[in-house]
């Protein structure tokens, strides 16, 4: 794991986060209003090494440039709305840390791929949770518990679904992937996923809708296991797997 | 007379729920099953709403792991813990209401941790007789709120994100709706409802160490409501988590699990003094959250604090197996923030703002207001957690009032002959967002709200004294004439200046409520420490009532039912730390 590098590689107690140092960064800025193609913009940043990619936005934003966008809200990995590519990889911005990064050369920061473009780092999210909203990600269960009480379900039946639930609809994942660029309107790994909490949820009773749902011609089929969604998972979901499991179900039943 | 601004939206619903977080939605989904026409608004997106941030769990008397357990011990436990402050018809609402509002979550997918047959698993949680706490992996507010937001969803709630609610609009004593504006694009909105439910949280971010985040918690909820006519009960009552971290300031106020005491975490001063032998030497440092966050701010208000104000928690000697096991969020979270190795490094820690345990006046019954039409729920009403909240109480108390306020503000609806407005109320709305907009002040609101919150933690922090008190009136004084001059500057990323300016307005009226109410409880009790006045008074055991035009006034608390009191004892809360 990398942070036990980091923490192997540290003599005394804060020392590296005292030290600053100035990082280079490249931003594909794009102004719906004035540009027709999105441009590369340098900004030099001071930074410690306990800094990530979303503070240097924030910098830039409050010292260099106002009009820089992008998305962010907890700044922690939970709300899922700052992916961005990231030296040509899928990543949050408020979980990548500077010292992470090769800073001997710029840091390319984009907007995800494969959304419409909106403005700098923003794309139109629509599209990703339209298909989103389309697996029926809920629980469907109309069927009273028994005895008036709550649903039975076993720690191994929970734990069959519990990789699926880690996900925070970051698109980062769908946005990775080769096929989801080429044909926006493929599913995606997120909505997949999404599917696949439910599916495979003992209690839920509708997994037979959404296995045929995704045996559409722009279902499961189209992936073709680039395992570029299950890297960009900031959440460490094995998609791809998840992908074969929805798979495997659709051709042989809910098992 | 002002006319409509040309980029303002008008939408009519039959209730509106102003906060999308857990409670906020409760209602809202409530609301739609019931097929009532309901429109739910936030300043905040729904996925990253305070309640996602709840770690501990959530408590009802389900009896899964000790089947003694019942509704009244429940109860019984959330009194005691309050010392004695809490509304006990409340309280018995929420105990006996537990149970429905978990089968509710379960209907709608929640994923609780389950035991090997299949029930929902329970733990013990802080001062509870039973395992009444049922969790979900690292984060239980976390899940409920992804359940609730997915649920929402499947019934097509309609929802708008990014909208700030800057007044209500009242007439006479009757609530008709709100207004607002979009913070991203300043479209104003004018929302005309028939009830209104305010579910937009505390005002624990009015303290400069807070475990809410930059716009969270700014005591928003405590300015509408006052500003519409209704009351605050309590507001002095703010619980103090014991370990919130200093460093990173972007990341200040994260908190550390209590349960890196609970597994045999060790508190030392700068001068590596474990002081808590000084303060509760039978339980050191299982010693419960009122006593080890005031034992920490002695520590530190008498100068054996840390160069940045704090003390040392340290879990470096517990073999490293255990911390991976048992505190791998600790871990990790401190490795992510701080770089620290908590299995060879002590963590720097100080008492942290957490939870506003009084809020808005309503009634125990069903949540409403002294305004005909306003409901609170949630962290921004009172009078479940009196001084000092039960751990796990937070998250049952959406869900179960959340169902209530939505049935009683449905019926409330459903019973109205008409919807009497104002012109004059509206315009009144509309001028204060302009005259804000055209304010070109030099005073720049960023740095008042931090003097407030300076000011808090300087005159009102864990311990208490009438001058400090009276000091902090003073300076809050001094700092809302300096909010006459403030300049607000939209810019090109839209209107969190005018957002700003808003909570700031909130943070100022919730402190001055604070500083009186606290001024006012002449005593020690739970969570409020008076230095001048070291003794709990039995004559003081009533709740505060504080409006403007009133200051504080004295509110009696009804007997506890006997079904109740025969269940409350003292209880112990060692092992049982895990928040």
């Amino acid at each position: 794991m990398s942070t036990t590098t980091i923490a192997a590689d540290r003599p005394g107690n804060a020392d590296p986060a005292i030290t600053p140092f100035t990082v280079t960064f490249l931003i594909r800025r794009f102004d719906p209003e004035v540009d027709e193609e999105p441009r590369w913009q340098d900004f030099d940043v001071e930074m410690y090494a306990t800094d990530r990619v979303l503070d240097a936005l924030h910098k830039i934003k409050w010292e260099q440039d106002g009009s820089l966008t992008f998305r962010r809200s907890c700044a922690h990995g939970i709300c899922g709305s700052d992916a961005m590519r990231i030296n040509g990889r899928n990543r949050l911005a408020c979980k990548t840390l500077i010292k992470d990064l090769d800073i001997s050369k710029p840091i390319y920061v984009e907007a995800i791929k494969g959304l419409p473009l909106e403005k700098d780092l923003i794309v139109d999210m629509e599209p990703f949770f339209a298909s989103f909203r389309e697996v029926q990600p809920f629980l469907i269960a109309n069927k009273a518990p028994e005895g008036g009480k709550e649903r039975i379900q076993t720690v191994a039946q929970r734990e069959r679904f519990d990789d699926t639930t880690k996900c925070i609809l970051c698109a980062a994942c769908t946005s990775s992937c080769p096929v989801f660029w080429t044909d926006g309107q493929y599913f995606g790994p997120a909505a997949i996923v999404n599917a696949h909490r439910f599916i495979f949820d003992s209690r839920d009773e509708d997994a037979k809708v959404r296995l045929d749902i995704l045996n559409d011609k722009e279902g499961v089929w189209r992936c073709r296991t680039t395992f570029n969604c299950s890297e960009a998972c900031p959440r460490g979901i094995q998609v791809t797997q998840a992908i074969a499991e929805v798979k495997q179900a659709i051709m042989r039943g809910k098992p | 007379m002002s006319s409509s601004p040309e980029n303002e939206k008008q939408i009519s619903t039959t209730v509106l729920v102003i906060g999308t977080g857990g409670s906020g939605l409760r209602a809202a989904i409530e609301l739609a099953e019931m097929g009532v026409d309901v429109l739910a608004v936030g300043k905040r997106p729904r996925n990253d709403a305070h309640t996602s941030l709840a770690a501990g769990g959530i408590n009802a008397a389900l009896g899964t792991m000790d089947e003694e357990d019942s509704w009244q011990q429940h109860a019984a436990d959330t009194i005691t813990e309050s010392y004695n402050l809490a509304n006990p018809h409340t309280v018995e609402i929420v105990a006996r209401g537990a149970e429905q509002g978990i089968r509710d979550l379960e209907r709608y997918g929640m994923n609780f941790a389950r035991e090997d047959d299949g029930r929902i698993s329970q733990r013990f949680f802080g001062a509870h007789t039973f395992r009444r706490t049922a969790f979900a992996g690292d984060y239980t507010g976390l899940e409920i709120q992804r359940t609730l937001v997915g649920r929402a969803e499947q019934l097509d709630v309609a929802i708008l994100d990014s909208v700030y609610i800057t007044r209500l609009l009242v007439r006479g004593n009757q609530v008709f709706g709100a207004y607002g504006f979009d913070i991203n694009t300043g479209t104003r909105y004018l929302i005309h409802a028939d009830a209104v439910i305010l579910a937009a949280g505390g005002h624990n971010r009015i303290w400069r160490r807070t475990s809410s985040r930059r716009d969270e918690n700014t005591g928003d909820s405590f300015r509408l409501a006052v500003e519409a006519g209704a009351r605050l009960r309590d507001p002095e009552l703010v619980q103090f988590h014991p370990s919130g971290i200093i460093e990173p300031e972007s990341a200040a106020g994260t908190l550390i699990s209590e349960a890196a005491r609970g597994e045999g975490g060790i508190l030392r001063n700068a001068n590596g003094e474990r002081f808590m032998e000084r303060y509760d030497p039978e339980r050191m440092e299982l010693s419960t959250r009122d006593r080890v966050a005031l034992a920490a701010y002695t520590e530190i208000k008498e100068g054996r604090g840390t160069a940045n104000g704090g003390v040392w928690l340290d879990v470096s000697e517990l073999p490293r197996s255990v911390i991976m096991e048992r505190l791998p969020r600790v871990y990790q979270t401190m490795m992510e923030l701080q770089m620290l190795d908590i299995t060879e490094q002590p963590i720097e820690i100080a008492p942290t703002a957490h939870y506003s345990m009084g809020g808005v006046w309503v009634r125990p019954e069903d949540h409403s207001t002294d305004v005909d039409g306003l409901y609170a729920i949630g962290e921004a009403s009172s009078g479940l957690h009196g001084a000092n909240r039960l751990g796990g109480n937070s998250l049952i108390e959406l869900l179960v009032f959340g169902r209530i306020v939505a049935r009683a503000a449905a019926a409330y609806s459903a019973g109205l002959d008409s919807q009497p407005r104002s012109a004059e109320a509206l315009a009144g709305a509309r001028a204060e967002i302009s005259d804000l907009l055209a304010a070109d002040g030099h005073e720049n609101v960023r740095a008042l709200q931090r003097a407030i919150r300076n000011m808090m933690t300087e005159h009102a922090g864990v311990v208490r004294d009438e001058a400090g008190l009276k000091a902090g009136l003073a300076a809050l004084d001094e700092i809302e004439a300096r909010m006459a001059g403030i300049g607000i500057h939209p810019d090109i990323a839209g209107y969190h200046d005018l957002a700003h300016a808003f909570d700031l307005k909130a943070s100022a009226l919730a402190a001055r409520a604070t500083l009186e109410a606290a001024l006012e409880r002449r005593e020690t009790r739970g969570c409020h420490n008076r230095s001048d006045y070291p003794l709990t008074d039995p004559a003081l055991q009533v709740n505060l009532v504080w409006s403007p035009s009133t200051g504080v006034v004295r509110e009696e608390i009804p007997p506890v039912p006997e079904e109740i009191a025969a269940y409350m004892q003292e209880v112990s809360a060692a092992g049982k730390l895990v928040e």
